[in-house]
């Protein structure tokens, strides 16, 4: 009787002091977050001061030249690196999650070629410019190159393994990107418009696309929260979560189509983004450990933060050019692939 | 010249320099042979009638026993379309030898220059050239193209090597990583650059034989016979290597010499191909297992029919990809990759890789 007390007593200590860690943490990236969001709209053909920034972002009333500069021009942008990066982050921690497989990520796996290839397909071939179907052309492909890919990886010898995922991911995604080249070698048009797009760029007005994205990805990340715990189950392994009462079929196709939903909205917004997916659910695994509950949300918000910064750099890095993101999240995460190829083998 | 004492009395053995040397070839195999270089004389003559103008059969003959009349047909073949063929068929076989070797020596059947890397480096390396200093390109390509590819194939052998087990899926997962991780920095180069000199990389980056010449048919031709000898005379302790690492070592081959070779020879085929048309995919993955599959044969002569292989595989796909979207050409890398993707799928459902 005293030992059961004690322990659940030294349960209830660890769980508070759990907590605790993880407000402190939550209140830090919730900080940086602003920060990064904050120099990214400062970041510019005008360079403003940061107090300047701060103050126009949370005076809602003043119509001076910055304030026109930061709300108009600037937070578009900024909105959408937060939103792409904290999409493309939680589709990778679920996707790794559910595949229990570490190099898991919404490109490398071939769902982005495929939103790619049915974007490119829609504007070339339809000359499709309706932004408000464009996340959902996106989707289709996704889903359907996530389905094929799954499929090779299932039926190949040794089943879903890392190594049949990432081969059929780049297999598939090798086809497509064939096919993509095909149709804009036949038509300079559509190569001059999207070429930029096609690099994974956050330039441009995204007004219109945030304004049906934003909604669409907030929806997915509640209902990645609300999957997250079922998501720690299954990264336990199949026999568990059966075990435990899940039903893991229907679970995984909830988890698909969220994934789905956050990486069509990426594509939509700012063309193929690689290795974001990859690079931030590792990142956070360091510091909260596997408890999908947590990783899930700390995942949104440290890639919102990385791919703001990694915006500001593609746009300092060669001034007054600029680098497409996709480009500089390669150049970063390519290397990190490599690492864990390295680590998991040993 | 054959030897009644073996038991296969279907092989040919030839026996020179007072037996000193001596090669046991399948009879089968060398038919094989034999009709692959056929049905690549056919092919690549049904390639010449095709372009902007038709011509028949019989024209093709007469331009081609007669090169110096002067009427414009004869220059259009002897000037585009002959180099264009030949570029085909020389790059074909060189991309499939190297795919050869490198199965061979990572001894998994999944390896294919473009996939690992190689391909890549060499593309990146002409792109760099070819941005920063355009005058020079077209002396320097081939040799910058080849040092692209020995730096990357060093960083993927360095970053592979360590235990046995599971190096094999390193290294293709290490290359798939790599390959990302050097398209990014070419598309770096691509998105900034004109949209004129933007479209013409793309199309070399696709792997397109538009701008073939004698220039690269000399090239191409003069590192065949260089290289394809001494693979060839390698072949045979390149056959031990393929029954194990230790069979080899007990059979007193030296590996690390022999790997080292051999992954110099690999890279040498792909990255000088590489330099003459940009990366083709999927070439060095199929025909060796094509060639496999049609003939039964030793090492050598598995290379030779690879080889012809390759050369059917890219005139082909050159022709498709004149033809199908005529006067639009697509790139014959393009029509491989195509091609090769489901392939490599079928491949990769049927073979179990060594996990």
């Amino acid at each position: 009787m005293i030992r059961r007390i004690h322990s659940a007593h030294v349960q209830n200590h660890y769980s508070i002091n759990a907590v605790l860690r993880h407000l402190l943490t939550l209140a830090t990236v919730l900080a940086v977050l602003i920060f990064m969001f904050t120099w990214h709209v400062s970041v510019g053909a005008k360079s403003l001061p940061l107090d300047a920034v701060f103050q126009a972002l949370f005076d809602g009333q003043a119509v001076t030249m910055t304030h026109v500069i930061v709300w108009d021009l600037r937070m578009p942008r900024a909105l959408t690196a937060a939103l792409v990066g904290g999409g493309l982050g939680v589709a990778g921690a679920m996707l790794q999650g559910v595949s229990r497989n570490p190099l898991a990520e919404p490109s490398l796996l071939g769902l982005m070629a495929g939103a790619s290839f049915a974007v490119v397909m829609a504007v070339n071939t339809f000359h499709f410019s309706d932004v408000f179907w464009l996340p959902w052309v996106a989707a289709v492909g996704a889903l359907i190159a996530a389905v094929v890919v799954w499929l090779i990886a299932q039926l190949a010898p040794g089943g879903l393994n890392s190594l049949n995922l990432i081969l059929a991911g780049s297999a598939v995604t090798a086809f497509l990107a064939s096919l993509v080249s095909v149709v804009l070698i036949l038509n300079q048009e559509t190569f001059e418009q999207l070429r930029v797009w096609l690099s994974g760029s956050l330039s441009g007005q995204k007004t219109n696309e945030l304004k049906v994205a934003m909604p669409l990805m907030m929806v997915a990340f509640l209902f990645a929260l609300y999957l997250s715990s079922k998501v720690t189950v299954l990264a336990m392994g199949d026999e568990v979560a059966l075990g435990l009462g899940l039903k893991t079929g229907w679970l995984k196709v909830q988890v698909l189509i969220c994934v789905v939903v956050l990486t069509a909205c990426s594509v939509a917004l700012a063309g193929p983004i690689g290795f974001v997916g990859l690079v931030i659910p590792h990142v956070v695994r360091l510091f909260v450990g596997v408890d999908y509950r947590w990783v899930i949300p700390y995942s949104a918000l440290v890639g919102a933060c990385y791919l703001l910064l990694v915006d500001i750099i593609a746009r300092l890095a060669l001034r007054p050019e600029e680098v497409s993101t996709g480009i500089v999240t390669a150049l970063f995460g390519a290397p990190l692939f490599v690492y864990l190829v390295r680590a998991r083998a040993r | 010249m054959s030897n009644g004492n073996l038991p296969k009395t279907n092989d040919l053995v030839i026996r020179l320099f007072n037996e000193r040397l001596s090669l046991q070839v399948s009879k089968s195999a060398l038919f094989v042979f034999f009709m692959l270089v056929v049905s690549n004389v056919i092919l690549m003559a049904l390639s010449l009638t095709q372009g902007a103008y038709d011509m028949a059969l019989s024209d093709v003959w007469e331009m081609l026993v007669s090169p110096f009349s002067s009427s414009q047909m004869t220059v259009v073949v002897w000037e585009f379309r002959i180099p264009r063929i030949l570029v085909a068929a020389l790059v074909g076989s060189m991309l499939a030898l190297s795919g050869a070797l490198l199965q061979g020596v990572t001894r998994n059947g999944l390896a294919d220059p473009a996939l690992i890397g190689i391909s890549q480096g060499a593309g990146l390396a002409v792109v760099v050239i070819s941005i920063l200093y355009p005058q020079e390109a077209s002396v320097w390509r081939p040799w910058v193209a080849l040092l692209g590819a020995i730096l990357v194939a060093g960083v993927i052998q360095f970053l592979s090597w360590g235990e046995k087990n599971g190096g094999t899926i390193r290294f293709i997962l290490i290359g798939i990583g790599l390959a990302a991780f050097i398209s990014s920095i070419t598309s770096v180069l691509m998105t900034y650059g004109q949209i004129d000199r933007a479209m013409s990389a793309l199309t070399w980056l696709s792997g397109s034989l538009n701008l073939a010449s004698w220039e690269h048919v000399r090239i191409l031709l003069l590192a065949v016979v260089v290289l394809l000898p001494i693979t060839l005379i390698l072949s045979r302790s390149f056959s031990t290597l393929q029954m194990g690492e230790s069979t080899a070592i007990g059979l007193g081959v030296s590996t690390s010499v022999l790997r080292t070779l051999l992954m110099i020879l690999a890279v040498g085929f792909a990255a000088l191909a590489t330099a003459s048309v940009g990366p083709l995919g999927f070439v060095g993955l199929i025909a060796p297992h094509v060639a496999r599959r049609v003939a039964h044969s030793g090492v050598g002569m598995h290379l030779l029919i690879s080889a012809a292989v390759g050369a059917f595989i890219v005139t082909l796909a050159d022709m498709l990809g004149r033809n199908a979207f005529a006067p639009t050409q697509i790139s014959a890398g393009l029509v491989t990759s195509i091609i090769g993707v489901p392939f490599f799928v079928m491949l990769l459902l049927r073979a179990r890789v060594k996990a």
